[in-house]
C-alpha cells in the first residue's frame, strides 16, 4: 500500500490557500530569474557568471571555477585579457587569453586568443574560414572568480538525471509543504 | 454558552498531522478555529486580507514572466532596458510585500465580520492571530474583537500545550479544541455586556 498521508495537509486547504502555495512556489523561481536577468543589466553579458569545462587555461583557471563577467562595451579589449566568447556552431562559450589585437581609429576590433595551456592558438576552434574574433562574439571578460564551486553544475551536466531530480524534488517539497 | 454550540452542530472531517511538525501543528488549529468562527459562530470570512497578498505576489511573478518572454523575444543587448525596468518593479513588489505582511497583515490568519443581528449597526470584526515559538508546544491565540458601532476594541488570549487538544496519533479533537475557543470567544462577548 502507497501512503498518501503527506498529501493530507495539500488536501485540507482552501483555494487561496492553494492558490498561495503555486505563488510561492512561482516568486521562488522568479526570485532566482530575476536576481540572473539583475545581474545581466548590471555587468552589460548575456551570462555573467560562467563556469569553466575544460583545462586549456591551467594554471590560472581550472576545471569548475566559477567566472564573475562584465561586459561594459566602452571598455575597450586589450591584449592579455581573458575573454568569454562565443563561436558560431558551438553552443559553449570559450574562456581563453586575448593573444594578438588590431583596432581601427574607429574603434572596431578584430583578435586572436589562446589558451594558456594550449600548444596552438584558437584558429583550429574558430567556425570554418574565421581568422579573427570581433567585438560581437564576446560574452564578456573574467573579473573575479571562485574555485572550485563551478564542479557542482559540472556534475550536473554530466548526469541530467540528477538536476532533474534534483529540481523536481525541491519543486514538490515547496509545493506540498506549508509555510 | 452552550445554546451556541448545541444550535450548530456541523460534522468535523477527522483531521490527523504529524504531530512532531510544529508548523502542520500550527496550520490545523488555524483551519479548525477558520471552521469554528465560519462554520459554528457562523460569521462571514473577510478575506480581502490574503486577497491583497495574492494580488501582490501575481503581479510581481506577472513582472518576472514578461521579464523571461522579452528577453526570449528580444535577446539582450536589445531587451536591456525593458528587463532593468521589469527587476527593479520585481523586487520594487517584494519590498512592498515585505511591508504588507509586517505592517497591515501581521499575525491574523483569519478576519471575520459579524453582521448585526438588527442589520442597522455596521458589523463587529472578528480578528484571530496565534504563534508558536519554534520547538515548543505552546499555541497563543488571541483573540480581537472590534465593536462595529463604538470601534472599541478589545482582546483576549489563551496559550495552552498543543497536547491538550491532539490524541496520541495526531488526530486533532475537535470537541476539545472547539471549547476552549468557544470559551475565548464568549469571555469577549460577555465583556461587551458587562457595560
Amino acid at each position: 500500500m502507497v501512503s498518501f498521508e503527506f498529501l493530507d495537509e495539500v488536501k485540507r486547504m482552501n483555494k487561496r490557500q492553494l492558490f498561495y502555495q503555486v505563488l510561492n512556489f512561482g516568486m521562488i523561481v522568479s526570485s532566482a530569474l530575476m536576481i540572473w536577468k539583475g545581474l545581466m543589466v548590471v555587468t552589460g553579458s548575456e551570462s555573467p557568471i560562467v563556469v569553466v569545462l575544460s583545462g586549456s587555461m591551467e594554471p590560472a583557471f581550472h576545471r569548475g571555477d566559477l567566472l564573475f563577467l562584465t561586459n561594459y562595451q566602452e571598455d575597450p579589449i586589450r591584449v592579455g585579457e581573458i575573454v568569454v566568447f562565443k563561436i558560431e556552431g558551438r553552443d559553449i562559450p570559450i574562456v581563453h587569453r586575448v593573444l594578438r589585437l588590431h583596432e581601427k581609429e574607429d574603434g572596431t576590433v578584430k583578435f586572436l586568443t589562446k589558451g594558456d595551456n594550449n600548444m596552438v592558438d584558437d584558429r583550429g576552434l574558430y567556425a570554418k574560414g574565421q581568422l579573427w574574433l570581433e567585438r560581437k562574439d564576446v560574452v564578456g571578460r573574467a573579473r573575479g572568480f571562485v574555485p572550485y564551486i563551478g564542479n557542482v553544475t559540472i556534475m550536473m551536466n554530466d548526469y541530467p538525471k540528477l538536476k532533474y531530480i534534483i529540481l523536481a524534488g525541491l519543486g514538490i517539497f515547496v509545493l506540498i509543504h506549508r509555510e | 454558552m452552550s445554546s451556541e454550540r448545541g444550535e450548530n452542530v456541523v460534522e468535523e472531517e477527522p483531521c490527523k498531522v504529524d504531530k512532531w511538525n510544529g508548523t502542520a501543528v500550527k496550520n490545523a488549529l488555524d483551519d479548525d478555529i477558520r471552521r469554528i468562527f465560519t462554520k459554528v459562530f457562523e460569521y462571514d470570512e473577510n478575506h480581502s486580507l490574503i486577497d491583497n497578498r495574492l494580488r501582490l505576489c501575481s503581479v510581481a511573478c506577472m513582472f518576472a514572466i514578461v521579464a523571461l518572454i522579452y528577453d526570449y523575444l528580444k535577446p539582450f543587448p536589445e531587451s536591456r532596458s525593458v528587463l532593468a525596468f521589469c527587476v527593479l518593479a520585481y523586487f520594487g513588489m517584494m519590498s512592498l510585500l515585505t511591508l504588507y505582511t509586517t505592517m497591515v497583515e501581521k499575525n491574523h490568519f483569519l478576519v471575520t465580520n459579524q453582521k448585526d443581528a438588527a442589520g442597522i449597526d455596521p458589523s463587529d470584526t472578528w480578528c484571530c492571530d496565534s504563534y508558536m515559538k519554534r520547538f515548543d508546544d505552546e499555541y497563543n491565540l488571541v483573540l480581537q474583537f472590534e465593536d462595529g458601532k463604538t470601534k472599541e476594541k478589545r482582546e483576549s488570549s489563551i496559550t495552552k500545550s498543543v497536547g491538550s487538544w491532539f490524541d496520541e496519533n495526531g488526530l486533532l479533537l475537535h470537541e476539545l479544541f472547539q471549547n476552549d475557543v468557544c470559551k475565548l470567544h464568549s469571555s469577549l462577548l460577555a465583556e461587551k455586556k458587562d457595560k
